[in-house]
């Protein structure tokens, strides 16, 4: 996409998608350069005081231990766009492939992937992570996977329901009746005329991921110390909350306009594939 | 599109064929959840004698208690007694709090029903207004609000709104008590009072994401073909959403609204830890932790059961909601 | 224990001078704390840390914060002590010894338990002897190894007979897993005991209710109608409930929600120094930690100031490597503190040849403040050259699993009653829980020594000089003393600091009272 071409499709966004767009890209030009702008490494103890507010020296205060709440956020930011996206990918790839396999393939298949989706999620997510971490210690990779893991089914229910509906509709039949191969029809048929809610999907599942990733620095597992994802930051500084430290304030408000972004930004996609 | 009569009946045998099927497919489900669940839990570091001793562990404590409690027999051993027992109908012993299993189930999981329930009660016609009312003035100024709005509910760790909340409306405001530890005699004014803050965090959590499901599946039925027909035809917009949108958008609606459920049993496990509400999520965590093997099974098989059936529940009702499935 | 006596001998040598300590234990308490008398009436709620479906009525498994409030509650053990951790009697009227090693113990006349029993000898053996027992699980199994044999000598005697000599017996006897139960007991559904609450109310992991014991054996006491002992294990909400109002005392409060706390006109923090201490763990029998070069390295990268400043909020004391804080009838004051001193530490991290390895350290919520303290010994080591890899590992499974078990981890002990127990059970070479795995022959030869010593001075001399052999060689580093912090709703009176724990050793049940 070139420059020019980049800005007349910006401008054919509604607001509410530019809004999105802004804030989805000033993540992850965060998550990218941000660490490099830091101006303190993220461990350092660099205030007597805890919890101090915004000054010249520390423009963002610092936060429980006296480090410094910038630099904090920028590598947490970091993190959780790497989790968030990766885990969402991965769960929404994972998902609609399983769901486009089990709808064209015969019903042993279906009933068989099904059963398996049900016995993944019926295991609670945040319980399920609490034994996997026990179990195989903390790492990044491990919590990606928890995180994918969680919301594969979620995803297969919800693209399934999808593709079923479409799989009834006259288009569909017209391809079968072509001769057309089960491959086709998932990929051409099928999944183009699903892809706005599965967007819509994917968006919440990012959302999703980022809080959960939150919800188990709750349950005091997560990222390895001293680095941190935005829950983690929230999680640990939640003693500020009273005084409203901005090292409370500023990565729950990241995590809120990240989210909030995403969402708005794929909302306000223009949708493709339908078929009048 | 079938005759009604028609596909009522054809549409009842289909069902029944299909419920009788799910609930033997339920028991194939439970038992692979209760397989994974005792093989990741065999994974742990340490076991129940272990834990229960702690950090003042002696060898030859650890060695007897690991035999009162049956923990020096293999794991299969160990496994095939809980299954047959189970499948007798008993839930077995807690390693940990030595009594009945089905005894401390018993204590808990009323107050996860109830909570659930209350939420569902609130989340759901909630979710569903949102959804529809925002599809119906797609790109208008309420779906804007609508969609900032649920938006933002999701937008703050759950953990964070629920302080918040306690803060705002127990410390400051003094209106609604902090913790909920509901008593067995409270009134009604009592008991909206204990529920009124974790439901709403509940809430909170689950009805955005049933609200968009909703909003985008009732979209996606708005763009067909037939839409436009029965527009030109003269029908008016709210006769066609609910005579026609509405049951061909039923199936990943309610699938969304059965999902979000079955969320609240397991997943409310933040609420019950900082309302500190006695349910199965916090219980199931202290098994965990515990290591007591037969109560997490227990745990694990109700959270499955009730997610089949909210499953099933959500496949019938789109079966019968939705014409060309009922007849195919 | 302030002037070492071993109160058998001066103060409890007849049963009228013992009974006269017991009684003049309430008006000491009350004047001294609050100048107002203590009154009756008023039910409370209290919140501990957590409860779980572990929480027991059995004294000898008490684990948590919540079981020990409970068994204060509903038992008396057969001494107890007083604030300034001096054993005095209990349900024993006197508890006497010539050699520490041969005890005659005499029982208080007239005890009931709650249903009526009368307590007899009988039951204070059985009560002793179960902790011998395996099958018991008692937490104290350790120590109760020291009991040889104990025979009822009539229905009020008996005569417990130990391995070796130990002046600390009556000190040891005071914590609540020795409370006595009736004889023949098992299992432990009723909380049948002597105590001043009976058990009205028992739900494992939800809540206990206590009701006062109208025929509790000390005068006057207790003064609360009911106690309802809750468990919110997150810090933030147990600080909300207490502000809100929903419960009126409040656990292990963060040094960071203290300033909400004293902002509220009801309420007050209440700070107990404490020998509660998170430390540094190098074990002695792994690479590359037992290179003495690297153990003395990093007490000196532990930024102590820092550690009392930022991690506690100045609630903590400066320790100096070793486990008797200062505050300690036994602490030796003429020892040199370490205190950072990057040079130092660089030059013997040098020596202990590691270079750019990577040495992880694991830490874990379950040693409190292990987290950070673990971060600030990777930052300061990044200044010397010493590449420290953080691994916070969950809480769950932590002792099992993790505790002990690497070349570099974080422990976590809590207070214990007597100089003797801290080190015969963290430090001895054949200790289960030496926990760098260090021996040293002189020091376990002192520790005998001292257990059998009861000259006060002599005492001092011999425990000071294994201060200075811990702090010197042991691989324990041990920065601060946590204090311990709780938060009180202001009606209620009669508080005072207990070392041991929270909560006045957990014994807040029978000295509180509510002036509403």
């Amino acid at each position: 996409m070139t420059p020019v071409s980049a800005l007349r499709w910006t401008r054919r966004l509604p607001l509410s998608g530019r809004v999105g767009l802004f804030f989805v890209l000033f993540w992850a030009l965060a998550a990218l350069v941000g660490p490099l702008l830091a101006p303190y490494p993220i461990g350092a103890f660099v205030d007597q005081n805890v919890f101090s507010g915004a000054s010249g020296q520390f423009l963002l205060g610092t936060d429980y231990l006296g480090r410094d709440v910038l630099s904090r956020v920028l590598l947490a930011a970091r993190y959780t766009i790497g989790l968030g996206t990766g885990a969402a990918l991965l769960a929404c790839l994972c998902g609609t492939g399983l769901a486009l396999t089990a709808v064209v393939s015969p019903a042993w298949l279906d009933e068989l992937l099904s059963r398996f989706m049900d016995t993944l999620i019926s295991i609670p997510s945040k319980i399920l992570a609490l034994v996997m971490v026990a179990a195989f210690g903390s790492s990044l990779w491990l919590l990606l996977l928890i995180a994918g893991i969680t919301y594969i089914p979620g995803n297969y229910r919800i693209a399934r329901a999808l593709a079923v509906n479409l799989n009834q509709l006259d288009f569909v039949a017209v391809a079968r009746a072509r001769g057309e191969g089960r491959f086709y029809i998932a990929v051409r048929e099928i999944l183009p005329n699903m892809i706005h809610p599965l967007l819509t999907d994917l968006g919440l599942r990012f959302v999703f991921i980022v809080l959960l990733l939150s919800a188990l620095s709750f349950l005091g597992l997560g990222v390895q110390p001293p680095a941190a994802d935005l829950g983690s930051l929230v999680r640990e500084n939640i003693s500020g909350i009273a005084e409203g430290a901005p090292a409370l304030i500023v990565p729950a408000l990241a995590i809120a306009t990240l989210t909030v972004g995403v969402n708005l930004l794929i909302d306000a996609l223009p949708r493709g594939g339908r078929r009048g | 599109m079938a005759s009604p009569i028609s596909a009522g009946s054809s549409g009842t045998r289909k069902i029944a064929i299909m419920i009788a099927g799910r609930i033997g497919l339920a028991f194939v489900t439970l038992f692979l959840v209760s397989l994974i669940v005792f093989a990741i839990s065999d994974l742990l570091p340490g076991d129940a004698a272990q834990e229960a001793l702690g950090q003042s562990a002696t060898p030859a404590q650890v060695a007897a208690l690991r035999h009162e409690m049956g923990l020096d027999r293999p794991a299969h051993v160990r496994f095939g007694g809980w299954i047959t027992g189970l499948a007798g109908g008993d839930a077995g012993t807690s390693l940990v709090a030595n009594m009945p299993v089905g005894e401390i189930i018993s204590q808990r999981l009323p107050n996860s029903l109830l909570l659930a329930a209350f939420t569902a009660l609130v989340s759901v016609p909630l979710a569903l207004s949102i959804g529809i009312a925002s599809a119906m003035n797609r790109g208008g100024r309420l779906d804007r609000a609508l969609n900032i709005a649920t938006l933002s509910m999701v937008a703050l760790p759950e953990f964070l709104v629920a302080t918040l909340a306690v803060l705002i409306f127990s410390v400051h405001l003094r209106w609604l008590p902090s913790i909920s530890m509901v008593p067995e005699d409270a009134g009604w004014g009592e008991m909206f009072q204990s529920f009124a803050m974790p439901v709403g965090a509940l809430t909170v959590v689950v009805v955005a994401q049933m609200a968009r499901m909703t909003r985008a599946a009732v979209v996606d039925q708005l763009d067909r073909p037939y839409v436009e027909m029965a527009l030109l035809k003269g029908l008016s917009r709210r006769a066609i959403i609910v005579s026609h949108v509405l049951p061909n958008a039923v199936g990943p609606i309610v699938n969304a609204m059965a999902l979000s459920m079955s969320y609240l049993l397991g997943g409310a496990i933040i609420v019950e830890t900082i309302f500190n509400y006695p349910g199965l999520a916090s219980l199931m965590v202290n098994a965990v932790t515990s290591r007591d093997m037969p109560l997490l099974q227990a745990c694990a098989m109700i959270f499955c059961s009730v997610y089949l059936l909210l499953m099933l529940i959500a496949d019938v009702v789109a079966i019968l909601a939705n014409p060309r499935l009922r007849t195919a | 224990m302030a002037d070492g006596s071993i109160f058998s001998r001066r103060e409890m040598l007849g049963g009228g001078l013992a009974l006269t300590a017991g009684g003049l234990l309430v008006p000491e308490g009350a004047i001294a704390a609050t100048q107002s008398l203590p009154r009756r009436g008023g039910r409370i709620r209290a919140a501990c840390m957590s409860l779980s479906t572990a929480d027991t009525l059995d004294p000898a498994k008490g684990a948590l914060s919540s079981d020990y409030v409970r068994h204060f509650m509903l038992y008396n053990c057969l001494t107890e002590l007083d604030r300034r951790l001096r054993p005095i009697p209990s349900l024993a009227e006197s508890i006497v010894s010539k050699d520490q090693r041969l005890w005659y113990i005499r029982l208080r006349k007239g005890i009931t338990f709650h249903n009526g029993k009368a307590l007899t000898s009988a039951d204070v053996v059985y009560s002793l002897l179960r902790h011998k027992d395996p099958a018991t699980a008692s937490k104290l199994a350790a120590i109760a190894e020291q009991f040889v044999a104990i025979r009822a000598n009539g229905p009020l005697e008996l005569t417990l007979q130990l391995e070796g000599p130990n002046a600390d017996l009556p000190t040891m006897l005071a914590q609540s897993h020795f409370a006595i139960v009736p004889a023949g007991e098992k299992a432990f559904t009723s909380g049948n005991g002597t105590g001043p609450y009976r058990l009205a109310v028992f739900s494992r992991g939800v809540r206990t209710v206590g009701r006062r014991n109208e025929n509790y054996w000390k005068p006057g006491k207790p003064y609360l109608d009911e106690i309802e002992l809750i468990g919110i294990p997150d810090e933030v909400s147990r600080v909300n409930a207490l502000l809100s109002g929903d419960i009126h005392m409040a656990l292990a409060v963060n040094p960071r929600s203290t300033r909400r706390v004293s902002a509220s006109p009801g309420h007050v923090v209440r700070e107990t120094p404490s020998a509660l201490y998170t430390n540094l763990i190098m074990r002695q029998d792994q690479l590359p930690t037992s290179n003495p070069h690297f153990a003395a390295g990093m007490k000196y990268l532990m930024d102590r100031p820092l550690i009392k400043r930022a991690l506690f909020r100045n609630y903590a004391t400066i320790a100096n490597d070793h486990p008797i804080p200062p505050f300690h009838p036994y602490f030796r004051s003429d020892l040199p503190q370490t205190a950072l001193d990057l040079d130092k530490a660089r030059w013997h991290l040098q020596r202990a040849g590691i270079g750019r390895t990577r040495v992880p350290v694991y830490a874990s919520p379950a040693a409190e403040g292990s987290v950070d303290m673990a971060s600030i010994v990777q930052e300061y080591g990044a200044k010397v050259g010493l590449n420290v890899a953080v691994n916070r590992v969950p809480a769950d499974g932590y002792w099992s699993t993790h505790w002990m078990k690497h070349p570099l981890g974080f422990g976590n002990t809590n207070p214990r009653p007597t100089a003797d127990l801290v080190f015969s059970l963290f430090y001895k070479s054949d200790a289960a829980w030496n926990e760098s795995g260090w021996k040293n022959p002189r020091f376990d030869r002192l520790l005998l020594e001292a257990r059998a010593e009861g000259d006060h001075a002599r005492r001092k001399q011999l425990y000071g000089e294994m201060q200075g052999l811990v702090r010197a060689n042991c691989g324990v580093s041990i920065p601060v003393f946590i204090s311990l912090i709780d938060a009180y709703d202001r009606r209620l009176k009669g508080w005072y600091p207990v070392q041991l724990g929270g909560f006045m050793g957990y014994t807040f049940a029978e000295h509180l009272w509510w002036e509403g």
